[in-house]
C-alpha cells in the first residue's frame, strides 16, 4: 500500500514532516486536583492526578520519596471497532509502567516523602500516538496540580514508511508494519527519556527518524508552555493580580 | 470518600430543610446542564453531558447483526457503563466494577422496558432490516469522567443526547433474501436514518434526606442520603422504570409523591435537555 503519494502526501493529507493539530485543555476533570485533556487529531486523552495524599497501601510507602501511580485505560468507544476489552491488559500494564517511569523522572519526589501521586489516563479516542498523547496530558496535569517538577515531559512519534520518515503516525501508519519510534524528551534539559521503537532500521535511518521525532517532540514542548503560559494569566486573572 | 465533619454534616442537612442547598440552589432545582454532541467522531452518536461537577460521555455504536431466534422481528440494544479512574482513585483497577454493574442495570432497567421490549425507549423493531436475518444491533457505551453526584441522571441525558445524534446508515439488501443464507447487504455509506427520540425517557432521582428529597443531589449530598428513587420518565408523562437505592424503607405514600414531584420535575427538566440538545447539535453543524 501507498503511505506518501508521489505528490509528496500522506494518506491524511499531511505532509511527512508535518505534525497532526494539537489541541491542549487544562482542569477538564472537577474533582481531580490536577487534569488536562490533549488531542492529537483523532487521538483524545484525559488526564488527571490526585495527589500528593497519603498513602493509601502503607507496604508501598517510601520514607525518603514519593510514591508514583499510573493507570492507562481505554474506553470502550476508543477503538474503530467496539471492544469489550477487561482493565489491565498486558498492553495496558505495560502502557501504563511507560508513562510512570517517564514521568517519575521529571517528578522532585524527595520533597514529597511519605506520599502517593496517582495519574490516570484514560484514552477516549485512539488513533495512533496515544502513548505520546498520554504522557503529554498527564505532563500537564501534573502541573495543573502543582506538582514540582524538574522539567516538563513531552512525546511524539516517527516511522519510516515508502522510504520517507514520518512524524506523528495516525493509526493506518502505525499499523502499517514499520518502525514506529516513541521518544520522550525533557525540552529544557535536552534529555531522552523514553526511546521505543518496534520492527528494524537501518541506523543511519534511525538516527534520522529519532532526530524527526526528537524535533517533534520539541513541537509539542513548544505548544504546552503556551497552554501552561495562558493558564497561569487566567490563574492570575481570577486572583485579581 | 468524602470526609465530612459533624458540622458540615448538619450544615448540609440543615439547608435541605431550610429549601436552600449549599450551592444556593432550591430543593428540586437542577444544577446548569452543559450538552456537547459529536465528540467521538468514531461511534455512529455521542453526547458528553455535564451536571455542574459531573461530566459523563456516552457514545452509540450501530453494527449488522443476526436478531435472536426467539425475537426474530426485534433488533438489539446492549447497555454498558464503566467508571473512569481519572473520576475517583476507587476507581481503579476492578474498583469500579460494582458501581458500574449498578448504573448498567439501572439504565437497561430504565431505557430498553421488558424482555419482550414492550415500552422500550428505543423501538427495537425499528432496527430490523431483514426480518430474522438482518439487524443494527446498538451498542451503547456510557463513561463516568468526572463524578460529582448524580450519575445516573447525567448518563441517561447523555445517553438520550448520544442517541438523538446517532445517524444510521441505510442498507440495501439483496433482492433474493428468501433464501437459507445470510443475505448480502449494502451499507451506504451516504444517506442516513435517523432516530426518532422523543420516546426516550429521562431519569429524575429523588434522594432523600432527612424528611425531605432533592433532586440532582451531589456527592456531599448523596453522602448524607437515607434512600434514592430514580425513575425513569418519557414526554408523555408515563413511568418508564424505577428503581430505589439505599438502605432505609420508604412509605408508599411517599413514594407515590415523589413519581407525582419527578413528572413535574421531567417536564423542566426534558425541555431544557431538548434546547440544549439541539443548540449542541447546531453548534456542531456550523462546524
Amino acid at each position: 500500500m501507498e503511505y506518501v503519494s508521489p505528490e509528496g502526501l500522506r494518506i491524511d493529507g499531511r505532509r511527512p514532516l508535518e505534525m497532526r493539530k494539537l489541541h491542549a485543555e487544562m482542569g477538564v476533570v472537577a474533582k481531580a486536583d490536577g487534569s488536562a485533556s490533549f488531542v492529537m487529531g483523532n487521538t483524545k486523552v484525559i488526564a488527571a492526578v490526585y495527589g500528593p495524599r497519603e498513602v493509601q497501601n502503607r507496604s508501598q510507602q517510601m520514607s525518603d520519596q514519593a510514591l508514583v501511580r499510573c493507570e492507562y485505560s481505554m474506553a470502550n468507544f476508543s477503538t474503530g471497532d467496539r471492544m469489550r476489552k477487561q482493565k489491565g491488559d498486558r498492553r495496558s500494564t505495560e502502557i501504563s509502567l511507560v508513562i510512570r517511569q517517564t514521568l517519575e523522572a521529571c517528578i522532585l519526589t524527595h520533597l514529597m516523602p511519605r506520599s502517593q501521586i496517582d495519574i490516570y489516563v484514560q484514552v477516549l479516542q485512539a488513533d495512533g500516538g496515544t502513548r505520546s498523547a498520554c504522557i503529554n496530558a498527564a505532563t500537564l496535569a501534573l502541573a495543573d496540580a502543582a506538582i514540582p517538577m524538574r522539567d516538563i515531559v513531552t512525546s511524539c512519534s516517527a516511522g519510516y514508511l515508502n522510504s520517507t520518515p514520518l512524524l506523528d503516525l495516525n493509526y493506518v501508519e502505525d499499523s502499517a508494519g514499520g518502525p514506529d519510534v516513541t521518544v520522550g524528551i525533557l525540552p529544557k534539559m535536552d534529555k531522552v527519556t523514553l526511546l521505543q521503537m518496534d520492527s528494524k532500521l537501518p541506523i543511519d535511518i534511525f538516527e534520522n527518524v529519532m532526530q524527526l521525532a526528537i524535533e517533534g517532540c520539541k513541537a509539542v514542548a513548544t505548544y504546552i508552555q503556551e497552554i501552561l503560559l495562558e493558564n497561569t494569566k487566567q490563574l492570575e486573572y481570577h486572583r485579581g493580580v | 470518600m468524602t470526609g465530612l465533619s459533624l458540622g458540615e454534616k448538619l450544615f448540609i442537612q440543615g439547608g435541605i430543610a431550610q429549601d436552600l442547598r449549599t450551592d444556593g440552589r432550591k430543593r428540586l432545582t437542577y444544577r446548569p446542564i452543559y450538552v456537547e454532541t459529536g465528540v467521538i467522531p468514531q461511534a455512529s452518536g455521542s453526547a458528553r453531558v455535564r451536571f455542574g461537577g459531573t461530566d459523563v460521555i456516552a457514545s452509540v455504536k450501530a453494527e449488522i447483526g443476526r436478531p435472536n431466534p426467539m425475537q426474530p422481528d426485534k433488533g438489539k440494544v446492549m447497555i454498558n457503563v464503566s467508571c473512569s479512574p481519572t473520576a475517583a482513585p476507587i476507581f481503579e483497577g476492578r474498583g469500579d466494577e460494582e458501581v458500574s454493574a449498578e448504573l448498567t442495570i439501572t439504565l437497561q432497567r430504565c431505557l430498553l422496558g421488558g424482555k419482550s421490549g414492550a415500552g422500550a425507549g428505543i423501538d427495537p423493531t425499528s432496527l430490523i432490516v431483514v426480518e430474522g436475518k438482518v439487524c443494527w444491533d446498538l451498542y451503547i457505551d456510557g463513561l463516568v469522567i468526572s463524578s460529582d453526584g448524580n450519575l445516573l441522571d447525567a448518563l441517561g441525558a447523555a445517553i438520550k443526547a448520544a442517541l438523538s445524534n446517532t445517524a444510521i446508515p441505510q442498507v440495501q439488501v439483496a433482492a433474493d433474501t428468501s433464501g437459507e443464507d445470510q443475505p448480502e447487504v449494502d451499507i451506504s455509506d451516504e444517506e442516513f436514518l435517523q432516530f426518532d427520540t422523543s420516546g426516550i425517557p429521562i431519569i429524575i432521582t429523588l434522594t432523600k434526606v432527612g424528611r425531605h428529597y432533592i433532586a440532582d443531589a451531589t456527592m456531599e449530598e448523596e453522602s448524607q442520603m437515607s434512600s434514592a428513587v430514580s425513575i425513569s420518565i418519557n414526554r408523555k408523562g408515563h413511568v418508564c422504570g424505577l428503581s430505589k437505592r439505599g438502605g432505609a424503607g420508604l412509605d408508599h405514600s411517599v413514594i407515590l409523591d415523589m413519581i407525582t414531584v419527578a413528572r413535574h420535575v421531567s417536564e423542566v427538566l426534558l425541555n431544557k435537555l431538548d434546547s440544549e440538545i439541539s443548540a449542541a447539535e447546531a453548534v456542531e453543524n456550523e462546524l
